[in-house]
C-alpha cells in the first residue's frame, strides 16, 4: 500500500490522532503559560528568586523525557495524567526564562510612570509590565510548543494520546507491510502540526503585540 | 538551546534550545545563549526581518545576564557540591530502597546478570561517540558557512536548523530503521542527525555575533583571512561552541533513551521493559539512573565551560 493509500484509509484514525496530540499540547500550554508568567511574576524583582527559577526549569529540561515519564508513572498511572504532566514540566522553562528577561528587560522609568499617574501594582503589571514583556514571552511559548510536540511522541509509550501512538504502532510491527506507512504518517503529521502551530503563533504575535512596541 | 538567529534572518528566533536542554546556568559570558539572545531578538520577529538587532533592545538582556553570571561566579563552591552532593543522595537512597525491594523473576530478570551496568555502559557509549561526530560535523560546518564564500547560505542553513526542531527525535530514529535497520548504530546516526542542526546553528550564531569591528581590525593590521579565523573569532566565539557542545550532550543524552525503541540498548531499556511488564523497582531504577546520568554529564559539561572559557571574554560582550 502506498503512504497516499495508506492516508485515505486511515484518515479517521489519523485524524483523531492528530486532534488529541495537537489538543494536548495546546492544553499543557496554556497551563504551562500561565504557571510559566506566574512564576516569572513572583520571582524577577529578585535577582536570586528568579535565577533560582531559571535554574530549576533548565534542570527539568536536562532530564530525559522518556525517563521523567518513568518517574511519574508510579506516582500517578499511565495514560493522560503523565502525560500532561510532563508536558507542563517541560513547557515551563522557556516561558519562565523568557518572561523574567523580558520583565526585567522593561524601562524602570515606564513602571514610576505607571505608578505616578496613581496605577496600583496589580495595574502597573496588567498594563505596563506584561505587554511590554509580551514578546518575548510569547517566543518563549513557541519554543515550548515545539519542543512539546516531539515529547508528546514519547508520551504515548506511557499510553498517553496523540500520532505517538501511530509510531509506535509502526515500531510494533516492523517488517510488516504498513510499518513505514504508520511512522511515516506519525512523524509527518507532527511536523505538520508543530509548523501549523508555529504559524499560528507569528498571526497571535502581529495581532496581540502591543501597537507602541510594533514597529 | 540556545542561539538562534540574529535579527536580520527575521521570524524564527529562539528555537533551540532551550529547548531541549541545554541551558542549565549556561550564559556564557554574554554571548548569545538563549535569555540574552532571544531578549535580543524577541523584539526582531515584530519588527520584521532587516530590522536588525537594536542595540536599544539589547542592553536590558545583557544586563540580566550579568546578574545571572555574577551570581554563578559567587556561586562557584556551591556549584561544585550542591549537584553531587544530591545525585550521591539519590542514589544511594535508590540503592537502600533497593536491597529491601520486593523483586519478582520477571524484575530480578530484567536486572540480572549486570544487565543494569551493560545498560549504562551503553548509553555513556552512545551519548559519548555521537557528541563527537555532532562536533566534528557541526562545528567545521559552522565555521564553513560563515566564511565570506558561503555566507549566502547561511539563512538556509538556519531555517533548516528551524524547520528540523520540529521533526519529533523519536520519528526521526524509527524512520532510520527503514533505512539502516535496527541497531545501536542506527540510534547512533539518529542522534548526530538529530543534534548536528542545534549545535550548527549555535556555532553560526556566536560566528555572526562578533562585532565586525574586531575582524576588521585584525584584518587592518595585516592578518590573513585564516589568521583573523583563529586567532580573533575562534576565540570569541569558544563560549558559544562550548554551550553547544554541553547542547548536545544533553540532547544526546535524551534521544539515548529512545535507543531501546529501535534496539539500541541504553538505560531506555529498563524504562520500557519495567513500563511493558509493569514492574516498578525496574521503572524506578531505569529512569532514576537516566536522570542521575543526564544531570551528572550536563554539570560535569557546566564545569569544563566554566574552566574553558577564555578568562579575556569575562564581563565583555
Amino acid at each position: 500500500m502506498s503512504f497516499w493509500e495508506y492516508l485515505g484509509n486511515r484518515h479517521t484514525q489519523l485524524l483523531a490522532d492528530s486532534l488529541q496530540h495537537a489538543s494536548a499540547v495546546f492544553q499543557c500550554m496554556v497551563a504551562a503559560t500561565v504557571i510559566g508568567v506566574a512564576i516569572a511574576v513572583l520571582t524577577y524583582r529578585s535577582e536570586w528568586a528568579g535565577d533560582l527559577a531559571t535554574t530549576a526549569g533548565a534542570t527539568i529540561l536536562t532530564v530525559p523525557s522518556l525517563a521523567l515519564i518513568g518517574l511519574l508513572i508510579p506516582l500517578v498511572g499511565l495514560g493522560v495524567a503523565p502525560t500532561v504532566l510532563a508536558l507542563t514540566l517541560y513547557g515551563l522553562l522557556p516561558i519562565v526564562r523568557n518572561a523574567i528577561v523580558g520583565l526585567r528587560g522593561v524601562d524602570p522609568a515606564l513602571v514610576d510612570a505607571a505608578r505616578g499617574i496613581g496605577m496600583s501594582r496589580g495595574r502597573q503589571l496588567l498594563k505596563v509590565e506584561l505587554p511590554l514583556a509580551w514578546p518575548p514571552i510569547l517566543t518563549g511559548i513557541r519554543v515550548s510548543t515545539q519542543m512539546l510536540m516531539g515529547i508528546a511522541a514519547i508520551a504515548a509509550f506511557a499510553s498517553g494520546p496523540g500520532l505517538g501512538n501511530s509510531i509506535f504502532r509502526g515500531v510494533a510491527s516492523l517488517g510488516s507491510a504498513n510499518a513505514l506507512n504508520q511512522v511515516l504518517a506519525g512523524t509527518l503529521g507532527i511536523v505538520v502540526l508543530a509548523l501549523l502551530f508555529d504559524g499560528a503563533y507569528v498571526v497571535v504575535g502581529r495581532l496581540t503585540t502591543p501597537r507602541g512596541i510594533r514597529a | 538551546m540556545s542561539g538562534t538567529t540574529s535579527g536580520t534572518a527575521g521570524g524564527d528566533s529562539g528555537a533551540w534550545d532551550g529547548d531541549t536542554a541545554g541551558n542549565t546556568g549556561g550564559n556564557t559570558g554574554g554571548t548569545a545563549t538563549a535569555a540574552a539572545d532571544e531578549q535580543r531578538q524577541q523584539p526582531a520577529p515584530q519588527t520584521g526581518p532587516g530590522a536588525g538587532t537594536g542595540t536599544g533592545t539589547g542592553e536590558p538582556g545583557t544586563t540580566a545576564v550579568y546578574a545571572g553570571e555574577r551570581l554563578r561566579d559567587r556561586l562557584t563552591w556551591q556549584k561544585l557540591t550542591i549537584l553531587p552532593g544530591v545525585l550521591t543522595l539519590v542514589l544511594l537512597g535508590t540503592w537502600l530502597w533497593f536491597r529491601s525491594a520486593e523483586l519478582d523473576t520477571i524484575a530480578r530478570n530484567s536486572l540480572a546478570d549486570g544487565n543494569v551496568a551493560l545498560r549504562l555502559g551503553q548509553h555513556i557509549e552512545m551519548t559519548v561517540i555521537s557528541t563527537f561526530f555532532v562536533l566534528i560535523i557541526a562545528i567545521p560546518l559552522g565555521i564553513a558557512l560563515t566564511r565570506p564564500k558561503l555566507r549566502r547560505a547561511t539563512p538556509v542553513a538556519m531555517a533548516a536548523a528551524n524547520l528540523g526542531q520540529a521533526v519529533p527525535s523519536l520519528g526521526l530514529l524509527v524512520l532510520l530503521v527503514f533505512w539502516l535497520n535496527i541497531g545501536q548504530t542506527t540510534a547512533i546516526v539518529g542522534m548526530v542527525v538529530y543534534a548536528v542542526l542545534p549545535v550548527l546553528a549555535n556555532t553560526i550564531t556566536g560566528l555572526r555575533n562578533i562585532d565586525p569591528g574586531l575582524t576588521e581590525a585584525a584584518k587592518g593590521i595585516g592578518m590573513s583571512s585564516p589568521g583573523v579565523l583563529v586567532k580573533v573569532e575562534l576565540p570569541l566565539a569558544v563560549p558559544l561552541i562550548l554551550a553547544g557542545i554541553r547542547n548536545a550532550l544533553v540532547l544526546n543524552v535524551g534521544t539515548a533513551t529512545l535507543a531501546t525503541f529501535i534496539g539500541g540498548g541504553g538505560l531506555g531499556d529498563l524504562i520500557s521493559s519495567g513500563i511493558t511488564n509493569q514492574r516498578m523497582p525496574v521503572l524506578m531504577l531505569g529512569s532514576i539512573l537516566t536522570v542521575a546520568l543526564a544531570l551528572l554529564i550536563d554539570w560535569l559539561a557546566s564545569l569544563v565551560e566554566l574552566l574553558l572559557r577564555p578568562r579575556g571574554l569575562e564581563g565583555s560582550s
